[in-house]
C-alpha cells in the first residue's frame, strides 16, 4: 500500500518537476505582475491600494491551506505511520509560515491607508497571529527535540490543535463585528469581485503556489538526502 | 507618466513595499533553500567518495537516489 509514494519513487520524479517550474515560472511572474500592477482597475473606495490585494490575498490562503495540508497528514500519519508524511510536513511548514508572515505584513501596509492604521486588535488579525504562533511552534518541536518519535508526536500534537484556529479564522469576519473586510471570493455562491480584479488575483495565486511547490519539492529533496547520508553505511 | 504610475495616487509607498517585502523574502528563502540542498548533495558526494571502490559500487547499484546524485554531479562537473 501507499508505495507510490516511497522516497526513492518520489525523487525521481522532483527534478523533472523543479525543471519544469524553473521553465514557465517567470513567464507567469511577468504577466501576473501586469495584470496586477498596470491592467487591473483602482477600486472605487480604497483606489490604487487595492493591488495589494494581489499579495496578501493569495499569500493568506496559502498560509491556510498549508496548515490544513500539515493537519492532515499529521492525522493520517497516526493513523497509516507512514514517516513520509512527517518530511512532506516539515518541508511545507516554513513556507506556509512564510506566507503567512507575509499575509500579516501586507495587510498592515493595506490597513494604514485604507483604515488609518497598522494594526487592529480584530478577530481575523488575532487569529492570524495565533497560526503564525502555531507555526512557529510546530517548527521549532522539530528542530529543537532530538528525538524523531517524539518530535513527530509533539509536532502532529500541535497541528491538530492549532487546526481548531482555521475555521475561527474563515468565519471570523462573520461572527464578530471586524475592521477586516468579509470575503469577497465565495467557492459556493456567488463573488462579489469583478472579472478585472479576479484575473489578476488568480494569476498571482498561480505565480506563488508555483513558488511554494519549488520550495517545497526542494526542502523535500534536502530531507531525503539527510536521511540516505545518515544510512548510506548501512546500505 | 512613470513618476504617475510609481506614486499610485499617493499609495505607491504601500503597493511598492509590500510587493518588495513579497519579493525580498521570497527570494531569500529560495537561495538559502537551494543553498542548503546543494551542501547535503555536496556532503552526500564526499561520503560516497570517500568508501573504497567495491563499497560504493555496491550503493550505487543498491540505491537509484545515489545514483541519480552521482549522476547529477557528474554532468554538472
Amino acid at each position: 500500500m501507499f508505495k507510490f509514494l516511497s522516497t526513492t519513487t518520489i525523487y525521481l520524479f522532483i527534478e523533472k518537476i523543479i525543471r519544469f517550474i524553473n521553465s514557465i515560472f517567470f513567464i507567469i511572474l511577468a504577466v501576473g505582475l501586469t495584470f496586477a500592477l498596470v491592467f487591473s482597475p483602482p477600486d472605487y473606495i480604497q483606489g490604487e491600494s487595492v493591488r495589494i490585494m494581489y499579495i496578501h490575498v493569495p499569500s493568506a490562503w496559502i498560509g491556510l491551506a498549508s496548515f490544513s495540508l500539515i493537519t492532515l497528514l499529521s492525522v493520517l500519519n497516526y493513523i497509516f505511520k507512514i514517516k513520509n508524511f512527517f518530511l512532506i510536513n516539515k518541508s511545507i511548514a516554513p513556507i506556509g509560515l512564510l506566507f503567512t508572515c507575509l499575509a500579516i505584513v501586507t495587510g498592515s501596509l493595506w490597513g494604514q491607508p485604507t483604515w488609518g492604521t497598522w494594526w487592529a486588535w480584530d478577530a481575523r488579525l488575532i487569529s492570524m497571529f495565533v497560526l503564525m504562533v502555531f507555526y512557529i511552534f510546530y517548527i521549532l518541536s522539530y528542530k529543537t527535540i532530538k528525538s524523531e518519535s517524539l518530535s513527530i508526536k509533539l509536532s502532529s500534537l500541535i497541528a491538530i490543535v492549532g487546526s481548531i484556529n482555521l475555521p475561527i479564522i474563515k468565519y471570523s469576519v462573520d461572527w464578530w463585528n471586524t475592521l477586516h473586510q468579509p470575503a469577497s471570493i465565495k467557492f459556493t455562491g456567488s463573488s462579489s469581485i469583478h472579472a478585472s480584479m479576479m484575473t489578476p488575483l488568480l494569476l498571482m495565486l498561480l505565480v506563488l503556489l508555483l513558488y511554494s511547490a519549488m520550495i517545497f519539492l526542494m526542502k523535500f529533496k534536502t530531507e531525503i538526502i539527510r536521511i540516505k547520508r545518515k544510512n548510506i553505511k548501512r546500505l | 507618466m512613470i513618476l504617475e504610475f510609481l506614486s499610485l495616487n499617493g499609495h505607491g509607498l504601500y503597493v511598492w513595499l509590500s510587493f518588495s517585502i513579497a519579493l525580498i523574502s521570497c527570494s531569500f528563502i529560495y537561495l538559502r533553500t537551494k543553498k542548503t540542498l546543494k551542501k547535503y548533495e555536496r556532503e552526500y558526494l564526499e561520503e560516497l567518495q570517500s568508501l573504497n571502490f567495491l563499497e560504493k559500487k555496491e550503493i550505487l547499484k543498491k540505491s537509484k537516489i545515489a545514483n541519480q546524485i552521482y549522476a547529477t554531479s557528474s554532468k554538472a562537473n
